[in-house]
Protein backbone atom coordinates (compact mmCIF):
# COMPACT_ATOMS: atom_id res chain seq x y z
CA UNK A 1 0.00 0.00 0.00
CA UNK A 2 2.79 2.40 0.93
CA UNK A 3 4.60 1.68 -2.30
CA UNK A 4 1.47 2.14 -4.41
CA UNK A 5 0.76 5.50 -2.77
CA UNK A 6 4.41 6.45 -3.25
CA UNK A 7 4.12 5.76 -6.97
CA UNK A 8 0.85 7.70 -7.17
CA UNK A 9 2.16 10.67 -5.17
CA UNK A 10 2.75 13.13 -8.02
CA UNK A 11 -0.53 12.27 -9.71
CA UNK A 12 -2.26 12.52 -6.34
CA UNK A 13 -0.75 15.92 -5.67
CA UNK A 14 -1.60 17.32 -9.11
CA UNK A 15 -5.15 15.95 -9.21
CA UNK A 16 -5.71 16.88 -5.56
CA UNK A 17 -4.79 20.52 -6.18
CA UNK A 18 -6.99 20.61 -9.26
CA UNK A 19 -9.90 19.05 -7.32
CA UNK A 20 -9.45 21.66 -4.59
CA UNK A 21 -9.53 24.46 -7.17
CA UNK A 22 -12.58 22.94 -8.84
CA UNK A 23 -14.33 22.60 -5.48
CA UNK A 24 -13.64 26.26 -4.71
CA UNK A 25 -14.95 27.32 -8.11
CA UNK A 26 -18.34 25.61 -8.00
CA UNK A 27 -20.00 27.86 -5.33
CA UNK A 28 -18.96 30.90 -7.38
CA UNK A 29 -20.98 29.49 -10.31
CA UNK A 30 -23.98 29.37 -7.99
CA UNK A 31 -23.57 32.94 -6.71
CA UNK A 32 -22.85 34.25 -10.20
CA UNK A 33 -25.50 32.46 -12.26
CA UNK A 34 -28.42 31.68 -9.92
CA UNK A 35 -30.28 34.93 -10.76
CA UNK A 36 -29.63 34.46 -14.46
CA UNK A 37 -30.95 30.88 -14.36
CA UNK A 38 -33.98 31.89 -12.29
CA UNK A 39 -34.71 34.58 -14.86
CA UNK A 40 -34.50 32.05 -17.67
CA UNK A 41 -37.03 29.81 -15.95
CA UNK A 42 -39.37 32.75 -15.39
CA UNK A 43 -39.03 33.55 -19.09
CA UNK A 44 -40.28 30.03 -19.90
CA UNK A 45 -37.02 28.17 -20.50
CA UNK A 46 -37.50 24.49 -19.54
CA UNK A 47 -36.04 24.05 -16.06
CA UNK A 48 -34.94 20.51 -16.70
CA UNK A 49 -32.52 21.73 -19.35
CA UNK A 50 -30.86 23.93 -16.74
CA UNK A 51 -30.29 20.99 -14.44
CA UNK A 52 -27.28 18.70 -14.64
CA UNK A 53 -27.70 15.23 -13.29
CA UNK A 54 -29.23 15.51 -9.85
CA UNK A 55 -27.88 19.02 -9.39
CA UNK A 56 -28.79 22.54 -10.46
CA UNK A 57 -27.63 26.10 -9.95
CA UNK A 58 -30.92 27.09 -8.31
CA UNK A 59 -29.63 26.22 -4.83
CA UNK A 60 -26.26 25.93 -3.17
CA UNK A 61 -26.88 22.28 -2.40
CA UNK A 62 -27.74 21.69 -6.06
CA UNK A 63 -24.51 23.43 -7.04
CA UNK A 64 -22.58 21.14 -4.70
CA UNK A 65 -24.17 18.19 -6.47
CA UNK A 66 -23.10 19.56 -9.84
CA UNK A 67 -19.64 19.94 -8.36
CA UNK A 68 -19.35 16.17 -7.97
CA UNK A 69 -21.32 15.14 -11.05
CA UNK A 70 -19.66 17.40 -13.59
CA UNK A 71 -17.35 15.61 -16.06
CA UNK A 72 -14.40 17.53 -14.59
CA UNK A 73 -14.99 15.99 -11.15
CA UNK A 74 -15.66 12.60 -12.74
CA UNK A 75 -12.29 12.91 -14.46
CA UNK A 76 -10.44 13.79 -11.25
CA UNK A 77 -11.95 10.93 -9.28
CA UNK A 78 -11.91 8.50 -12.19
CA UNK A 79 -8.11 8.80 -12.49
CA UNK A 80 -7.80 6.79 -9.30
CA UNK A 81 -11.13 5.00 -8.79
CA UNK A 82 -11.16 3.67 -12.36
CA UNK A 83 -7.78 4.21 -14.04
CA UNK A 84 -5.41 3.28 -11.23
CA UNK A 85 -7.76 0.62 -9.84
CA UNK A 86 -8.31 -1.16 -13.17
CA UNK A 87 -4.58 -1.14 -13.91
CA UNK A 88 -3.56 -2.14 -10.37
CA UNK A 89 -3.41 -5.90 -10.92
CA UNK A 90 -4.02 -6.40 -14.66
CA UNK A 91 -1.39 -3.79 -15.51
CA UNK A 92 1.18 -5.52 -13.32
CA UNK A 93 0.23 -8.84 -14.87
CA UNK A 94 0.76 -7.40 -18.32
CA UNK A 95 4.17 -5.96 -17.53
CA UNK A 96 5.25 -9.07 -15.62
CA UNK A 97 5.96 -7.27 -12.34
CA UNK A 98 3.09 -9.04 -10.56
CA UNK A 99 4.88 -12.35 -10.64
CA UNK A 100 7.94 -10.91 -8.92
CA UNK A 101 5.65 -9.51 -6.22
CA UNK A 102 3.84 -12.80 -5.80
CA UNK A 103 7.14 -14.61 -5.40
CA UNK A 104 7.23 -12.96 -1.96
CA UNK A 105 5.33 -14.24 1.07
CA UNK A 106 2.31 -12.22 0.08
CA UNK A 107 -1.10 -13.78 -0.44
CA UNK A 108 -3.17 -12.61 -3.35
CA UNK A 109 -5.91 -11.51 -0.96
CA UNK A 110 -3.45 -9.41 0.99
CA UNK A 111 -2.17 -7.87 -2.21
CA UNK A 112 -5.74 -7.07 -3.25
CA UNK A 113 -6.54 -5.53 0.13
CA UNK A 114 -3.33 -3.44 0.04
CA UNK A 115 -4.08 -2.14 -3.44
CA UNK A 116 -7.70 -1.45 -2.47
CA UNK A 117 -6.57 0.50 0.60
CA UNK A 118 -4.19 2.60 -1.51
CA UNK A 119 -6.94 3.38 -4.04
CA UNK A 120 -9.46 4.21 -1.29
CA UNK A 121 -6.97 6.56 0.37
CA UNK A 122 -6.26 8.29 -2.95
CA UNK A 123 -9.99 8.70 -3.71
CA UNK A 124 -10.59 9.86 -0.14
CA UNK A 125 -7.92 12.55 -0.43
CA UNK A 126 -9.29 13.84 -3.76
CA UNK A 127 -12.86 13.94 -2.45
CA UNK A 128 -11.75 15.62 0.78
CA UNK A 129 -9.82 18.30 -1.10
CA UNK A 130 -12.78 18.89 -3.40
CA UNK A 131 -15.15 19.40 -0.46
CA UNK A 132 -12.62 21.45 1.51
CA UNK A 133 -12.39 23.72 -1.53
CA UNK A 134 -16.19 23.97 -1.61
CA UNK A 135 -16.50 24.76 2.12
CA UNK A 136 -13.79 27.42 2.03
CA UNK A 137 -15.40 29.02 -1.00
CA UNK A 138 -18.91 28.85 0.48
CA UNK A 139 -17.73 30.65 3.61
CA UNK A 140 -15.71 33.17 1.64
CA UNK A 141 -18.76 33.99 -0.52
CA UNK A 142 -20.95 34.45 2.58
CA UNK A 143 -23.55 31.84 1.65
CA UNK A 144 -22.72 29.36 4.41
CA UNK A 145 -26.12 29.80 6.06
CA UNK A 146 -27.82 28.17 3.07
CA UNK A 147 -26.56 24.71 3.99
CA UNK A 148 -25.93 22.67 7.11
CA UNK A 149 -22.12 22.50 7.05
CA UNK A 150 -22.06 19.89 9.77
CA UNK A 151 -23.34 17.46 7.13
CA UNK A 152 -20.27 17.88 4.90
CA UNK A 153 -18.36 14.95 6.49
CA UNK A 154 -21.42 12.81 5.72
CA UNK A 155 -21.32 14.08 2.14
CA UNK A 156 -17.68 13.00 1.97
CA UNK A 157 -18.52 9.57 3.41
CA UNK A 158 -21.37 9.15 0.94
CA UNK A 159 -19.03 10.18 -1.87
CA UNK A 160 -16.58 7.57 -0.69
CA UNK A 161 -19.30 4.96 -1.01
CA UNK A 162 -20.08 6.01 -4.59
CA UNK A 163 -16.47 6.12 -5.74
CA UNK A 164 -15.65 3.11 -3.60
CA UNK A 165 -18.24 1.23 -5.65
CA UNK A 166 -16.52 2.25 -8.90
CA UNK A 167 -13.11 1.42 -7.45
CA UNK A 168 -14.36 -1.97 -6.22
CA UNK A 169 -15.75 -2.77 -9.69
CA UNK A 170 -12.53 -1.66 -11.38
CA UNK A 171 -10.39 -3.71 -9.02
CA UNK A 172 -12.64 -6.72 -9.59
CA UNK A 173 -12.13 -6.25 -13.33
CA UNK A 174 -8.41 -5.84 -12.75
CA UNK A 175 -8.03 -9.17 -10.95
CA UNK A 176 -10.10 -10.90 -13.63
CA UNK A 177 -7.99 -10.04 -16.67
CA UNK A 178 -4.39 -10.63 -17.68
CA UNK A 179 -4.13 -7.37 -19.56
CA UNK A 180 -4.86 -3.81 -18.52
CA UNK A 181 -6.83 -2.91 -21.67
CA UNK A 182 -9.91 -5.10 -21.08
CA UNK A 183 -9.99 -4.23 -17.36
CA UNK A 184 -9.85 -0.50 -18.01
CA UNK A 185 -12.33 -0.79 -20.89
CA UNK A 186 -14.87 -2.68 -18.80
CA UNK A 187 -14.47 -0.28 -15.87
CA UNK A 188 -14.91 2.77 -18.09
CA UNK A 189 -17.99 1.18 -19.64
CA UNK A 190 -19.47 0.64 -16.16
CA UNK A 191 -18.75 4.23 -15.20
CA UNK A 192 -20.03 5.53 -18.55
CA UNK A 193 -23.32 3.61 -18.44
CA UNK A 194 -24.04 4.84 -14.92
CA UNK A 195 -23.21 8.39 -15.94
CA UNK A 196 -25.28 8.19 -19.12
CA UNK A 197 -28.38 7.02 -17.20
CA UNK A 198 -28.00 9.83 -14.68
CA UNK A 199 -27.55 12.62 -17.21
CA UNK A 200 -30.11 11.28 -19.70
CA UNK A 201 -32.81 11.17 -17.03
CA UNK A 202 -32.06 14.71 -15.90
CA UNK A 203 -32.46 16.22 -19.37
CA UNK A 204 -35.43 14.13 -20.58
CA UNK A 205 -38.36 13.96 -18.12
CA UNK A 206 -39.78 10.89 -19.89
CA UNK A 207 -36.58 9.02 -19.14
CA UNK A 208 -36.21 10.19 -15.56
CA UNK A 209 -36.67 6.59 -14.42
CA UNK A 210 -33.22 5.73 -15.83
CA UNK A 211 -31.63 7.76 -13.02
CA UNK A 212 -32.75 5.17 -10.48
CA UNK A 213 -30.44 2.69 -12.21
CA UNK A 214 -27.42 4.95 -11.93
CA UNK A 215 -25.13 4.85 -8.92
CA UNK A 216 -24.54 8.58 -9.37
CA UNK A 217 -28.18 9.20 -8.53
CA UNK A 218 -27.63 7.75 -5.07
CA UNK A 219 -25.06 10.32 -4.05
CA UNK A 220 -26.66 13.74 -3.83
CA UNK A 221 -24.73 16.26 -1.72
CA UNK A 222 -27.56 18.78 -2.09
CA UNK A 223 -30.00 16.47 -0.33
CA UNK A 224 -27.52 15.49 2.38
CA UNK A 225 -26.70 19.09 3.35
CA UNK A 226 -30.45 19.68 3.49
CA UNK A 227 -30.79 16.82 5.98
CA UNK A 228 -32.59 14.56 3.49
CA UNK A 229 -30.22 11.58 3.31
CA UNK A 230 -32.03 8.46 2.13
CA UNK A 231 -30.70 5.34 3.93
CA UNK A 232 -31.59 3.31 0.83
CA UNK A 233 -28.86 5.18 -1.08
CA UNK A 234 -26.27 4.12 1.46
CA UNK A 235 -27.47 0.53 1.40
CA UNK A 236 -27.45 0.38 -2.39
CA UNK A 237 -23.95 1.83 -2.64
CA UNK A 238 -22.85 -0.59 0.07
CA UNK A 239 -24.12 -3.52 -1.99
CA UNK A 240 -22.38 -2.07 -5.07
CA UNK A 241 -19.13 -2.24 -3.11
CA UNK A 242 -19.59 -5.60 -1.42
CA UNK A 243 -20.46 -7.62 -4.54
CA UNK A 244 -17.31 -6.80 -6.57
CA UNK A 245 -15.16 -7.10 -3.44
CA UNK A 246 -16.52 -10.62 -2.84
CA UNK A 247 -15.95 -11.43 -6.51
CA UNK A 248 -12.34 -10.31 -6.29
CA UNK A 249 -11.67 -12.13 -3.02
CA UNK A 250 -13.05 -15.36 -4.44
CA UNK A 251 -11.78 -15.18 -8.01
CA UNK A 252 -8.28 -13.70 -7.62
CA UNK A 253 -6.80 -16.40 -5.34
CA UNK A 254 -8.23 -19.12 -7.58
CA UNK A 255 -7.05 -17.76 -10.90
CA UNK A 256 -4.24 -19.40 -12.79
CA UNK A 257 -1.54 -16.86 -13.46
CA UNK A 258 0.27 -18.20 -16.49
CA UNK A 259 3.61 -16.70 -17.47
CA UNK A 260 3.19 -13.24 -18.97
CA UNK A 261 3.56 -13.09 -22.74
CA UNK B 1 12.64 -15.15 10.24
CA UNK B 2 16.11 -13.88 9.45
CA UNK B 3 18.57 -15.65 7.22
CA UNK B 4 20.65 -16.43 10.27
CA UNK B 5 18.06 -18.51 12.05
CA UNK B 6 16.83 -20.22 8.92
CA UNK B 7 16.81 -23.97 9.42
CA UNK B 8 19.67 -25.50 7.54
CA UNK B 9 18.15 -27.75 4.90
CA UNK B 10 21.22 -29.90 4.85
CA UNK B 11 20.31 -31.06 8.34
CA UNK B 12 17.19 -32.72 6.94
CA UNK B 13 16.93 -35.66 4.61
CA UNK B 14 13.42 -34.69 3.59
CA UNK B 15 13.23 -33.78 -0.08
CA UNK B 16 13.20 -30.04 -0.64
CA UNK B 17 10.78 -30.48 -3.52
CA UNK B 18 8.49 -33.45 -3.88
CA UNK B 19 5.85 -33.82 -6.57
CA UNK B 20 3.47 -36.72 -6.77
CA UNK B 21 1.83 -37.26 -10.15
CA UNK B 22 1.60 -33.52 -10.58
CA UNK B 23 -0.65 -32.74 -13.51
CA UNK B 24 -1.64 -29.46 -15.04
CA UNK B 25 -4.04 -29.17 -17.94
CA UNK B 26 -5.10 -25.82 -19.30
CA UNK B 27 -8.61 -25.46 -20.60
CA UNK B 28 -7.49 -22.52 -22.71
CA UNK B 29 -6.96 -22.12 -26.39
CA UNK B 30 -9.37 -21.86 -29.25
CA UNK B 31 -11.07 -25.08 -30.24
CA UNK B 32 -10.73 -25.73 -33.92
CA UNK B 33 -12.93 -28.40 -35.47
CA UNK B 34 -10.88 -31.35 -36.60
CA UNK B 35 -7.93 -30.46 -34.39
CA UNK B 36 -8.98 -32.38 -31.30
CA UNK B 37 -9.49 -31.04 -27.81
CA UNK B 38 -8.49 -27.49 -26.94
CA UNK B 39 -7.09 -28.73 -23.61
CA UNK B 40 -3.37 -28.17 -23.27
CA UNK B 41 -1.66 -30.91 -21.29
CA UNK B 42 1.23 -28.96 -19.83
CA UNK B 43 2.25 -31.42 -17.10
CA UNK B 44 1.34 -35.08 -17.02
CA UNK B 45 1.72 -36.98 -13.74
CA UNK B 46 5.20 -35.66 -13.00
CA UNK B 47 6.71 -37.24 -9.89
CA UNK B 48 10.13 -36.20 -8.72
CA UNK B 49 12.11 -35.37 -5.62
CA UNK B 50 14.82 -32.77 -5.22
CA UNK B 51 17.21 -33.47 -2.37
CA UNK B 52 18.65 -30.89 0.01
CA UNK B 53 21.93 -29.34 -1.09
CA UNK B 54 21.80 -30.24 -4.76
CA UNK B 55 21.67 -28.28 -7.95
CA UNK B 56 18.83 -29.80 -9.87
CA UNK B 57 18.48 -29.12 -13.57
CA UNK B 58 15.09 -29.14 -15.22
CA UNK B 59 15.61 -29.55 -18.91
CA UNK B 60 13.39 -29.26 -21.88
CA UNK B 61 12.86 -27.15 -24.97
CA UNK B 62 10.45 -24.24 -25.11
CA UNK B 63 6.92 -25.41 -24.41
CA UNK B 64 7.92 -28.64 -22.67
CA UNK B 65 6.32 -27.62 -19.35
CA UNK B 66 9.30 -26.30 -17.38
CA UNK B 67 7.77 -22.96 -16.51
CA UNK B 68 4.40 -24.55 -15.80
CA UNK B 69 6.10 -26.82 -13.28
CA UNK B 70 7.83 -23.90 -11.57
CA UNK B 71 4.68 -21.79 -11.50
CA UNK B 72 2.71 -24.65 -10.02
CA UNK B 73 5.31 -25.13 -7.29
CA UNK B 74 5.11 -21.44 -6.41
CA UNK B 75 1.31 -21.25 -6.42
CA UNK B 76 0.82 -19.17 -9.56
CA UNK B 77 -0.95 -22.12 -11.16
CA UNK B 78 -3.24 -24.65 -9.56
CA UNK B 79 -2.58 -28.29 -10.30
CA UNK B 80 -5.30 -30.22 -12.09
CA UNK B 81 -4.40 -33.27 -10.05
CA UNK B 82 -1.55 -34.66 -8.00
CA UNK B 83 0.25 -32.86 -5.21
CA UNK B 84 3.50 -31.12 -4.43
CA UNK B 85 5.43 -29.98 -1.39
CA UNK B 86 8.27 -27.48 -1.21
CA UNK B 87 10.45 -27.45 1.92
CA UNK B 88 7.88 -29.80 3.41
CA UNK B 89 5.08 -27.31 2.86
CA UNK B 90 2.07 -27.95 0.67
CA UNK B 91 2.20 -25.72 -2.42
CA UNK B 92 -1.53 -24.99 -2.20
CA UNK B 93 -2.23 -24.58 1.49
CA UNK B 94 1.16 -23.23 2.65
CA UNK B 95 2.07 -21.21 -0.40
CA UNK B 96 2.74 -17.98 1.49
CA UNK B 97 4.89 -19.65 4.14
CA UNK B 98 7.02 -21.48 1.59
CA UNK B 99 7.64 -18.36 -0.47
CA UNK B 100 9.25 -16.74 2.56
CA UNK B 101 11.98 -19.39 2.33
CA UNK B 102 12.34 -19.50 -1.43
CA UNK B 103 14.09 -17.22 -3.91
CA UNK B 104 12.59 -17.07 -7.38
CA UNK B 105 13.98 -15.73 -10.62
CA UNK B 106 11.28 -15.72 -13.29
CA UNK B 107 12.23 -16.15 -16.93
CA UNK B 108 12.67 -12.74 -18.54
CA UNK B 109 12.10 -11.00 -15.22
CA UNK B 110 10.32 -7.64 -15.33
CA UNK B 111 10.75 -4.96 -12.71
CA UNK B 112 9.70 -1.38 -12.18
CA UNK B 113 11.59 0.82 -14.62
CA UNK B 114 11.04 3.96 -12.58
CA UNK B 115 12.89 2.55 -9.56
CA UNK B 116 16.65 2.42 -9.16
CA UNK B 117 18.31 -0.96 -8.81
CA UNK B 118 18.80 -0.37 -5.09
CA UNK B 119 15.21 0.74 -4.58
CA UNK B 120 13.97 -2.37 -6.41
CA UNK B 121 16.09 -4.64 -4.24
CA UNK B 122 15.00 -2.83 -1.08
CA UNK B 123 11.37 -3.17 -2.11
CA UNK B 124 11.67 -6.89 -2.76
CA UNK B 125 13.63 -7.46 0.46
CA UNK B 126 10.96 -5.57 2.39
CA UNK B 127 8.23 -7.77 0.93
CA UNK B 128 10.33 -10.87 1.53
CA UNK B 129 10.51 -9.99 5.23
CA UNK B 130 14.10 -11.18 5.41
CA UNK B 131 17.36 -9.29 5.57
CA UNK B 132 19.21 -9.08 2.22
CA UNK B 133 22.31 -10.59 3.79
CA UNK B 134 23.90 -11.67 0.52
CA UNK B 135 23.17 -8.57 -1.56
CA UNK B 136 26.54 -6.85 -1.28
CA UNK B 137 28.46 -10.03 -2.05
CA UNK B 138 26.25 -10.91 -5.01
CA UNK B 139 26.46 -7.40 -6.42
CA UNK B 140 30.22 -7.53 -6.23
CA UNK B 141 30.48 -10.99 -7.78
CA UNK B 142 28.11 -10.08 -10.59
CA UNK B 143 29.82 -6.74 -11.16
CA UNK B 144 26.89 -4.55 -10.24
CA UNK B 145 28.65 -1.65 -8.51
CA UNK B 146 26.85 0.95 -6.43
CA UNK B 147 26.94 3.36 -9.37
CA UNK B 148 24.91 0.91 -11.49
CA UNK B 149 22.49 0.15 -8.69
CA UNK B 150 21.80 3.86 -8.30
CA UNK B 151 20.58 4.07 -11.90
CA UNK B 152 16.95 3.65 -12.90
CA UNK B 153 16.17 0.12 -14.03
CA UNK B 154 14.68 1.40 -17.29
CA UNK B 155 18.23 2.40 -18.30
CA UNK B 156 19.59 -1.10 -17.69
CA UNK B 157 20.72 -3.41 -20.46
CA UNK B 158 19.18 -6.87 -20.65
CA UNK B 159 22.19 -8.41 -18.94
CA UNK B 160 22.04 -5.89 -16.08
CA UNK B 161 18.35 -6.63 -15.56
CA UNK B 162 19.16 -10.32 -15.42
CA UNK B 163 21.88 -9.68 -12.84
CA UNK B 164 19.40 -7.64 -10.81
CA UNK B 165 17.01 -10.56 -11.08
CA UNK B 166 19.63 -12.98 -9.79
CA UNK B 167 20.43 -10.68 -6.87
CA UNK B 168 16.78 -10.24 -5.89
CA UNK B 169 16.29 -14.02 -5.97
CA UNK B 170 19.31 -14.80 -3.81
CA UNK B 171 19.88 -11.69 -1.67
CA UNK B 172 17.94 -13.07 1.31
CA UNK B 173 19.91 -16.33 1.26
CA UNK B 174 16.94 -18.59 0.54
CA UNK B 175 16.96 -22.26 1.46
CA UNK B 176 15.73 -23.04 -2.02
CA UNK B 177 16.34 -20.99 -5.16
CA UNK B 178 14.05 -21.62 -8.11
CA UNK B 179 15.62 -20.14 -11.20
CA UNK B 180 13.93 -20.08 -14.60
CA UNK B 181 16.51 -19.76 -17.37
CA UNK B 182 18.91 -17.92 -15.05
CA UNK B 183 21.77 -17.26 -17.47
CA UNK B 184 19.59 -15.82 -20.23
CA UNK B 185 21.22 -12.55 -21.22
CA UNK B 186 24.38 -12.97 -19.14
CA UNK B 187 27.71 -12.73 -20.93
CA UNK B 188 30.12 -15.71 -20.66
CA UNK B 189 32.14 -14.12 -17.84
CA UNK B 190 29.04 -13.43 -15.81
CA UNK B 191 27.82 -16.95 -16.50
CA UNK B 192 31.00 -18.28 -14.95
CA UNK B 193 30.60 -16.02 -11.93
CA UNK B 194 27.01 -17.19 -11.63
CA UNK B 195 28.01 -20.86 -11.75
CA UNK B 196 30.50 -20.26 -8.96
CA UNK B 197 27.83 -18.58 -6.87
CA UNK B 198 25.51 -21.55 -7.34
CA UNK B 199 28.24 -24.01 -6.45
CA UNK B 200 29.03 -22.09 -3.27
CA UNK B 201 25.37 -21.98 -2.33
CA UNK B 202 25.18 -25.74 -2.82
CA UNK B 203 28.27 -26.20 -0.69
CA UNK B 204 26.56 -24.11 1.99
CA UNK B 205 23.64 -26.56 1.95
CA UNK B 206 21.26 -24.52 -0.15
CA UNK B 207 19.23 -26.17 -2.88
CA UNK B 208 18.94 -24.90 -6.42
CA UNK B 209 16.19 -25.89 -8.84
CA UNK B 210 16.88 -24.41 -12.22
CA UNK B 211 15.31 -24.77 -15.61
CA UNK B 212 17.45 -24.31 -18.64
CA UNK B 213 17.78 -25.15 -22.26
CA UNK B 214 21.53 -24.62 -22.17
CA UNK B 215 22.69 -28.21 -21.95
CA UNK B 216 26.32 -27.32 -21.37
CA UNK B 217 25.54 -25.33 -18.24
CA UNK B 218 23.32 -28.05 -16.83
CA UNK B 219 26.01 -30.61 -17.53
CA UNK B 220 28.57 -28.39 -15.87
CA UNK B 221 26.86 -27.47 -12.62
CA UNK B 222 23.90 -29.74 -11.96
CA UNK B 223 24.05 -32.83 -9.77
CA UNK B 224 20.87 -34.31 -11.11
CA UNK B 225 18.74 -33.56 -14.07
CA UNK B 226 15.15 -34.15 -15.09
CA UNK B 227 14.26 -34.09 -18.74
CA UNK B 228 10.72 -33.17 -19.61
CA UNK B 229 9.02 -33.57 -22.92
CA UNK B 230 5.48 -32.34 -23.69
CA UNK B 231 4.70 -32.46 -20.00
CA UNK B 232 6.03 -35.98 -19.44
CA UNK B 233 9.07 -36.71 -17.32
CA UNK B 234 11.42 -38.60 -19.64
CA UNK B 235 14.46 -38.99 -17.39
CA UNK B 236 15.48 -38.26 -13.83
CA UNK B 237 19.07 -39.12 -13.03
CA UNK B 238 22.45 -37.97 -11.82
CA UNK B 239 24.20 -36.23 -14.67
CA UNK B 240 27.21 -38.54 -14.31
CA UNK B 241 25.04 -41.66 -14.46
CA UNK B 242 23.15 -40.32 -17.41
CA UNK B 243 26.37 -39.71 -19.27
CA UNK B 244 28.10 -42.89 -18.13
CA UNK B 245 25.52 -45.03 -19.84
CA UNK B 246 26.00 -43.16 -23.08
CA UNK B 247 28.55 -43.95 -25.75
CA UNK B 248 31.80 -42.07 -25.90
CA UNK B 249 33.35 -41.32 -29.24
CA UNK B 250 36.91 -42.68 -29.61
CA UNK B 251 39.41 -41.83 -32.30
CA UNK B 252 42.72 -43.67 -32.72
CA UNK B 253 45.62 -43.14 -35.06
CA UNK B 254 47.50 -46.33 -35.71
CA UNK B 255 50.84 -47.06 -37.26
CA UNK B 256 50.95 -50.09 -39.55
CA UNK B 257 48.02 -52.52 -39.95
CA UNK B 258 44.77 -51.62 -38.23
CA UNK B 259 43.91 -53.64 -35.14
CA UNK B 260 40.71 -55.64 -34.76
CA UNK B 261 38.63 -53.74 -32.21
CA UNK B 262 35.50 -55.85 -32.55
CA UNK B 263 36.50 -58.11 -29.66
CA UNK B 264 36.80 -55.25 -27.18
CA UNK B 265 33.75 -55.00 -24.89
CA UNK B 266 31.58 -51.93 -25.56
CA UNK B 267 33.12 -51.01 -28.91
CA UNK B 268 30.78 -50.49 -31.86
CA UNK B 269 30.36 -48.47 -35.04
CA UNK B 270 33.99 -48.98 -36.08
CA UNK B 271 35.05 -46.99 -39.12
CA UNK B 272 38.57 -47.19 -40.56
CA UNK B 273 39.93 -44.44 -42.78
CA UNK B 274 43.65 -44.73 -43.65
CA UNK B 275 45.47 -44.63 -40.29
CA UNK B 276 42.47 -43.28 -38.40
CA UNK B 277 39.94 -45.46 -36.63
CA UNK B 278 36.75 -44.08 -35.12
CA UNK B 279 34.29 -46.01 -33.00
CA UNK B 280 31.83 -45.61 -30.17
CA UNK B 281 32.51 -46.95 -26.71
CA UNK B 282 29.92 -47.71 -24.09
CA UNK B 283 30.61 -48.75 -20.52
CA UNK B 284 33.93 -48.81 -18.73
CA UNK B 285 36.95 -47.26 -20.43
CA UNK B 286 39.61 -49.41 -18.73
CA UNK B 287 39.22 -52.65 -20.77
CA UNK B 288 39.41 -50.61 -23.95
CA UNK B 289 42.56 -48.76 -22.92
CA UNK B 290 44.22 -52.05 -21.90
CA UNK B 291 43.27 -53.66 -25.19
CA UNK B 292 44.71 -50.97 -27.41
CA UNK B 293 47.94 -50.49 -25.45
CA UNK B 294 50.52 -51.03 -28.19
CA UNK B 295 53.62 -49.29 -29.63
CA UNK B 296 51.60 -48.90 -32.84
CA UNK B 297 49.20 -46.48 -31.19
CA UNK B 298 50.13 -42.95 -32.35
CA UNK B 299 47.26 -40.93 -30.91
CA UNK B 300 44.11 -41.49 -28.88
CA UNK B 301 41.14 -39.22 -28.32
CA UNK B 302 38.23 -40.23 -26.10
CA UNK B 303 35.45 -37.68 -26.21
CA UNK B 304 33.05 -37.76 -23.27
CA UNK B 305 29.39 -38.32 -23.87
CA UNK B 306 27.52 -35.03 -23.93
CA UNK B 307 24.20 -34.25 -22.35
CA UNK B 308 23.30 -32.83 -25.70
CA UNK B 309 23.27 -36.30 -27.20
CA UNK B 310 21.16 -37.65 -24.37
CA UNK B 311 18.78 -34.79 -24.79
CA UNK B 312 18.45 -35.26 -28.53
CA UNK B 313 17.90 -38.96 -27.97
CA UNK B 314 14.87 -38.21 -25.82
CA UNK B 315 13.58 -35.73 -28.33
CA UNK B 316 14.18 -37.83 -31.43
CA UNK B 317 11.07 -37.92 -33.55
CA UNK B 318 9.46 -35.13 -31.57
CA UNK B 319 8.24 -33.52 -34.77
CA UNK B 320 5.82 -36.39 -35.24
CA UNK B 321 4.28 -35.85 -31.81
CA UNK B 322 0.97 -34.17 -31.36
CA UNK B 323 1.71 -30.78 -29.85
CA UNK B 324 0.62 -30.60 -26.27
CA UNK B 325 3.28 -28.55 -24.60
CA UNK B 326 3.04 -25.40 -22.62
CA UNK B 327 5.20 -22.51 -21.66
Amino acid sequence: MRQTLYWLRFRLLAVGLAAFAWGALVPTFYTTFQDLFAGLVEAGFPENLLNFGSGSLFSLGGAMTIGVQHPIAIGFLGVFAVGAAAAAVAGERETGTLEVLLARPLSRRRLYVSLSAAIVIAVGVILALLFIGQVISINALGVADEIDQSQVPLVWANGMLLWGAFAAFSLAASVSFDRGGPAIGLSLAYLGINYFFEILGSFLPDLEWTQEYSLFHHFNPGEIVSGKQDPFDLALLGVAIVLPVLWALVVFPRRDLAAPA
Amino acid sequence: MSAVDTPHPGASTEPVIRTDRLTKHYAGGLHRPGHGSATIRALNAVSLEVEPGEIFGFLGPNGAGKTTMIRTLLGYLHATSGSATVLGLDVVNDSVALRRRVGYLPGGMATYGSLTGTASLDYYADLQQREPVRRAELAERLQMPESDLRRKVRDYSRGMRQKLGVIQALQHDPELAILDEPTEGLDPLMQLAFYEILEELRDAGRTIFMSSHYLSEVERICNRVAIIRTGHLMALQHVDELLARRKRRVTLRWRGGTPDLSEIPGIADVVVFRDRITATLSGDVAPFVRAIASPSLVDLLIEPARLEEVFYEFYAGDEAETPGGAA
